[in-house]
């Protein structure tokens, strides 16, 4: 095999690997259709259901990427989402504006995750460690607020009538889609898309090449508060409450989305802006799938373990590639 | 002719898209030292790696004493007879001088009770020490309390105490002092009269001609030519692991100092720490200033500051027009590069591509109304610059850690070149690069001397201050010593005075 | 090109969901249910596991219930916040589904108006809407209604355990909240302090005491005010701490150690081992009947596992086209109450009474009010018990 050809082998495993998320998504979509239609289920619903479930996934977790590309983490993304929706809902229960609701969730949103990024660039320390803190806080505040207004209900509200109106496919894909744009634009067409890819492979050298490292970090923060801030808006959209655990499954399975997408978890020059849409859905699609096959009478957690060990057969593939391999001097 | 030790037959070894070693045969015979040399990525260390067991050929055949040689890992052909000492360091802090030495073999020392009885294996470790010519260290000290150089003496005592047949060195004659490296030839030499081999790695060619008996020529991954002692000739030896006669000047030809009249760069009443004491200096545009001295006398910190990386404790530095630099980003703004020491580290970033590493500095160059960023005018610019400074290279999207140094390096350069930087503050641009990539980057430099740029050159190397500088500054303990000026008198030696 | 190809697949993937999910949300109507052979399919939804309650619950749907009637059931797994109820709803409704029991309480509000917006029927099978809730959605034609312990209802049975003791002459208590804030463990232990004689805050009735837990996350020991009965320890939750600061309580040898729930799960072998009176409100099953003649459990209340089956035949009723609805039409309403054994001879014959192939709303019972019954006559049944 002369050079040319194994260049070519290797580049076409190098393209394989990172269509193989895509691929992937599309694998479980067409399972997905076979799965429900096989057992007579109402296709339509399903897919509805499907895209409810994954939507704000989706959003928060393409916010998100702008974090995990910087090689940064933050795990206050869920508590942030439960504590803007829980201050949209005071807002409006308090003046009975939906603008003004509006205004709030995302002025939240937008505000915890400045802080984390102020505060760890004020401190010098990591900005994961700031989310840690301000998960608590922040889920500490909205289940107090929750509880100490919901009452025997167990949840604070908006009438549901407020946003019902919203709750239909053409609003939330075209939510999505505009976020998803935006961010893709912001990603990929602009110096901040590739400066935080830069930042995310070596932050000495970026530093050495002019890249404020403190600004970078406070736009990704931005960008991801403005995603929990949609996320808790369609959150809303969908249920028109607020309860202590909402979103609470959030925050992990953005890790996850963010790794079905084929992003290494460290971030740095192989992120990709999709990987949190295809991986989210993708995700979502995974679990609806088992539960469809496995028989909840099984046992609970069975399809759990399955999407373990799912999640680690990805996390090999595509490790595959970001293994590099050195050439000895 | 005698029997070799080690035959190796059609050795080939791929990594990734690159071709390390295509189908190479390599004998070794009792009784020599045989130098490899080549220049980055030429295979050298690839073919003594499989040797001693580090890594696995892809195909081939390997006969050791005339029995089938297929070791499974570095310890296994320690024991079974090739050892080698390799470049990066491979010694435990945290423990004792003998536990590294006797890692995973304390057994043979057995103690009460099961426990390792220290006192016969520090003696064991001295006697093992002393037979290389170590004096001053003891089994017993801690590994922590070493410097380098002694560190790196502690892993050569441990592979020769095992007596391997034979014994490969790979760079490590980069890590000693002139004290270290006779320890080390002397006992290559003890190897070799006991008719024994050794297989000696360097980049330095007059190291290579002085102490090997044989020397093989690699490049591109294919033996290229045997030289014997009586045909050791520098010249011949280069062109052979280039491929070509070296074309024109190695450093520059004209020995006058010149330069334009406009300032580029001042420095004024650099204080930083105990590093540097009261630093004043100004680079004018043309020119290129040198500055040596000693590993740690402010140099390579002086350069950060004047990059407005490191923010000093007094004094400013500014720029021709009077702008104060006070941090990476405004001296990137009034087009200063820097260059680190530190290459993989500092200046790339090792697991994006080539073309992430070019762009990511020059994307005012190309963006469209000055923030609007296209796949499409980017190509074109990283193109250039790969063109523009012959980057070896499978595309511009493979990752920067699959290049050999050389090319690592220009990369770098390109990444500064490309956005029309006009003071280049280059931090040992020639460490770790082969000759022909080294010849390429000092012509590269005289362009852009020509060009009206400024750079300012740190260096440890005087043959290539003296080569390439305008003016040499001289530093030690955190102060310019003596300028002098470009000459072609200057010598070594006077220069060395005022480092020391 | 490869960025450009897994854009257009996932655009494409978007737009494939778009257009399914929004194209004919009503086209195939639900299909009318009609009396016959046609199995009844149930979906169940529940926020716990695990509990003793829980599994009791769920053997007498599966293992009783759906043997004896033509109906499946289908639990789904822990659903943990309202989105998950709703898509769960969704789910059952795209599985062509009849029916929501629901047992769990993140948002009835909009389970209900999920089911409403899905065809499917809904009942409350443990525990109750809010008042204003109740209100607002007892007209929905999809609401089958609700029978279990109220708010007041969980306030009486706390207040019933409090005085108990007090009446024993208990002096030292510890005090097990459960999961405060939920709103049942808030008003059990508001009525487990007001029972004791004790005030919080200054407030001695149900919606002051109530109200300031709620505020307060828990209770607040300086906030406490009790006449001759001492409360020596207090906790809530379960975590890493929790056992510490049972044993904390321990330490002091209460006369009684009050749980408003779970503590019969969490807690038996260490109170039944330092020899700790203890009551909890939990349910009949076999492990609290050991608890109670060989530990130191004196005090449970508790729903037997078959008391949610009127709630199923109502459900059931509904499905085949026989509603139970008050005298205005609107979804059932029924408080049941917890009963109280605080000996093993009174607990045995709850217990005996309701087990397996025995339960107490057995099948000859149930088929009473399956059919076109009144409401009074379902009302009457469910009372009796």
């Amino acid at each position: 095999m002369d050079n040319e050809a194994i260049l070519r082998k290797y580049k076409l495993r190098q393209k394989l690997i990172n269509i193989l998320p895509v691929a992937a998504l599309a694998v479980l979509f067409t399972i997905l259709v076979v799965t429900v239609q096989a057992k007579g289920y109402r296709l339509d619903m399903y897919l509805k259901i499907v895209f409810n479930e994954g939507v704000v996934l989706a959003v928060v977790a393409t916010g998100a990427v702008f974090i995990y590309t910087l090689g940064s983490f933050d795990i206050s993304l869920g508590a942030s989402t439960l504590f803007s929706a829980t201050m949209g809902v005071m807002t409006y229960n308090a003046t009975g504006s939906l603008a003004l609701m509006i205004l709030v969730i995302f002025g939240a949103a937008v505000g915890c995750s400045l802080l984390s990024s102020v505060l760890a660039s004020v401190f010098h320390i990591p900005v994961f460690v700031t989310t840690v803190a301000m998960m608590s806080v922040l889920s500490a505040i909205a289940a107090q607020i929750i509880t100490t207004n919901g009452g025997a209900v167990g949840g604070i509200s908006i009438p549901s009538a407020l946003v019902k109106p919203l709750d239909n496919m053409g609003f939330k894909i075209a939510a999505l889609a505009v976020f998803w744009l935006v961010c893709f634009f912001v990603f990929s067409f602009t110096k901040i898309g590739r400066r935080q890819k830069f930042l995310g492979g070596n932050p000495v050298c970026a530093q050495l090449t002019g890249i404020q490292v403190n600004k970078y970090a406070i736009i990704a923060f931005v960008m991801a508060g403005l995603g929990v801030g949609l996320g808790a808006f369609l959150t809303l959209v969908y249920t028109p409450s607020v309860t202590a655990t909402t979103a609470g499954s959030i925050g992990m399975n953005i890790v996850v989305a963010i790794v079905f997408g084929g992003m290494p978890i460290s971030g740095g020059p192989r992120s990709r802006i999709y990987a949190a849409l295809v991986g989210g859905f993708s995700y979502i699609l995974l679990n609806n799938i088992l539960k469809l096959l496995i028989d909840s009478n099984i046992g609970y957690g069975v399809s759990q373990i399955v999407s373990a060990v799912f999640f680690l057969a990805v996390v090999y593939v595509t490790g595959l590639n970001y293994r590099s391999q050195m050439l000895p001097r | 002719m005698k029997t070799p030790i080690l035959e190796m037959k059609h050795i080939r070894k791929t990594f990734a898209s690159t071709v390390a070693l295509g189908d190479v045969d390599l004998n070794v015979y009792p009784g020599e030292i045989r130098g490899l040399i080549g220049e980055n990525g030429s295979g050298k260390s690839t073919i003594s790696s499989i040797a001693a067991g580090m890594q696995k050929a892809d195909s081939g055949e390997m006969r050791f004493r005339g029995a089938p040689w297929a070791p499974v890992s570095m310890l296994d052909a320690l024991d079974k007879g090739i050892g080698m000492i390799v470049q990066e360091s491979g010694t435990i802090q945290g423990v004792s001088v003998a536990e590294n030495m006797f890692l995973g073999e304390m057994q043979q020392f057995p103690g009460p009770l099961g426990t390792v009885d220290r006192k016969a294996m520090n003696a064991k470790a001295d006697e093992a020490l002393r037979s290389i010519g170590v004096q001053n260290v003891s089994g017993a000290t801690p590994m922590a309390a070493l410097d380098f150089q002694t560190r790196k003496l502690v892993e050569i005592a441990k592979v020769v105490m095992k007596d391997p047949e034979i014994l490969v060195v790979d760079e490590t004659t980069t890590a000693l002092s002139q004290e270290g490296r006779s320890i080390l030839y002397a006992l290559m030499k003890k190897l070799r009269d006991a008719g024994k081999a050794v297989l000696f790695i360097s980049h330095d060619l007059d190291e290579i001609m002085e102490v090997c008996d044989t020397l093989t020529v690699l490049r591109d991954g294919a033996i290229i030519r045997h030289f014997t002692k009586a045909e050791f000739d520098a010249d011949a030896i280069r062109t052979s692991m280039i491929g070509r006669e070296l074309q024109g000047d190695y450093y520059r030809s004209d020995f006058t100092p010149s330069r334009l009249p406009e300032v580029a760069v001042k420095a004024e009443h650099i204080r930083y720490g105990a590093v540097l004491e009261d630093v004043s200096l100004t680079v004018y545009r043309g020119e290129i200033v040198g500055i040596g001295g000693l590993s740690h006398c402010g140099m390579h910190p002086l350069g950060k500051i004047l990059f407005g990386a490191i923010r000093p404790d007094a004094g400013e530095v500014v720029t021709g027009s009077g702008v104060k630099i006070t941090n990476e980003t405004v001296a990137m703004k009034h087009r200063f590069g820097y260059v680190s020491k530190d290459r993989d580290v500092e200046s790339l970033s090792l697991s994006a591509s080539i073309r992430d590493n070019i762009a990511i500095a020059g994307m005012e160059q190309y963006a469209v109304n000055g923030f609007l960023m296209l796949n499409s005018r980017e190509r074109v610019y990283v193109d250039k610059q790969i063109a523009d400074l012959s980057i070896k290279c499978a595309d511009r999207d493979q990752a920067v850690s699959q290049l050999s140094g050389g090319n690592k390096q220009k990369v770098v350069f390109g990444k500064w070149i490309g956005r029309g930087s006009e003071v280049l503050i280059l931090d040992c641009p020639t460490r770790g690069v082969d000759i022909g990539v080294k010849r390429a980057m000092y012509q590269l430099m005289t362009e852009l001397k020509n060009q009206g740029k400024s750079i300012i050159m740190i260096s440890e190397e005087l043959p290539e201050l003296m080569g390439m500088s305008d003016r040499i500054l001289i530093m030690k303990d955190g102060k310019i010593t003596r300028e002098f000026a470009r000459s072609a008198d200057l010598s070594d030696a006077e220069i060395i005075k005022y480092m020391i | 090109m490869k960025k450009a190809l897994a854009l257009i697949l996932a655009l494409v993937m978007v737009l494939t969901l778009a257009a399914c999910g929004g194209s004919s949300t009503d086209s195939e109507a639900q299909t009318p249910a009609d009396e016959g052979d046609k199995t009844v399919k149930i979906g169940v939804l529940v926020s716990d596991v695990s509990g003793e309650e829980a599994l009791g619950f769920r053997a007498y749907y599966e293992d009783y219930i759906a043997k004896n009637y033509n109906v499946t059931f289908t639990y789904t797994e822990q659903l943990e916040d309202a989105a998950a109820e709703k898509a769960a709803i969704e789910k059952f409704a795209a599985q062509g589904y009849d029916a929501i029991l629901s047992l769990a309480a993140s948002d009835r509000a909009t389970q209900i108006e999920t089911c409403e917006a899905n065809g499917l029927y809904y009942a409350v099978v443990s525990g109750m809407l809010d008042d204003a809730q109740f209100e607002q959605y007892k007209g929905n034609e999809h609401f089958v209604g609700q029978i279990g312990p109220s708010m007041d209802t969980e306030y009486e049975a706390g207040y019933a355990m409090g005085q108990y003791f007090a009446q024993q002459g208990v002096k030292t208590v510890g005090i097990y909240g459960a999961f405060i804030p939920n709103p049942m463990h808030v008003y059990r232990t508001a009525g487990v302090l007001a029972g004791l004689g004790c005030t919080y805050g200054g407030a001695s009735d149900k919606d002051g005491i109530a109200g300031q837990l709620f505020g307060d996350q828990g209770v607040d020991m300086s906030k406490v005010a009790c006449g001759d009965i001492q409360i020596v320890g207090y906790f809530q939750g379960f975590g890493d701490t929790t056992f510490d600061e049972l044993f904390a309580i321990i330490g002091q040898q209460p006369d009684a150690f009050l749980s408003v729930g779970m503590a019969t799960t969490f807690f038996a072998d260490s109170l039944n081992g330092a020899n700790i009176p203890y009551s909890d409100i939990d349910s009949f099953t076999s492990g609290n009947a050991a608890n109670m003649a060989d530990g130191t459990l004196t005090y449970l209340a508790g729903k037997y596992s078959s008391s949610i089956g009127p709630i199923f035949a109502a459900t059931l009723n509904a499905v085949n086209g026989n509603p139970i609805r008050d005298a205005e039409g609107n979804a059932i309403s029924i408080s049941q109450s917890y009963l109280v054994a605080t000996d093993s001879a009174t607990f045995d014959s709850i217990f005996n009474g309701d087990k397996g192939d025995s339960p107490i709303f057995s099948k000859d019972v149930l088929d009473t009010v399956i059919g076109a019954v009144s409401y009074d006559d379902f009302v009457k049944l469910v009372e009796s018990k």
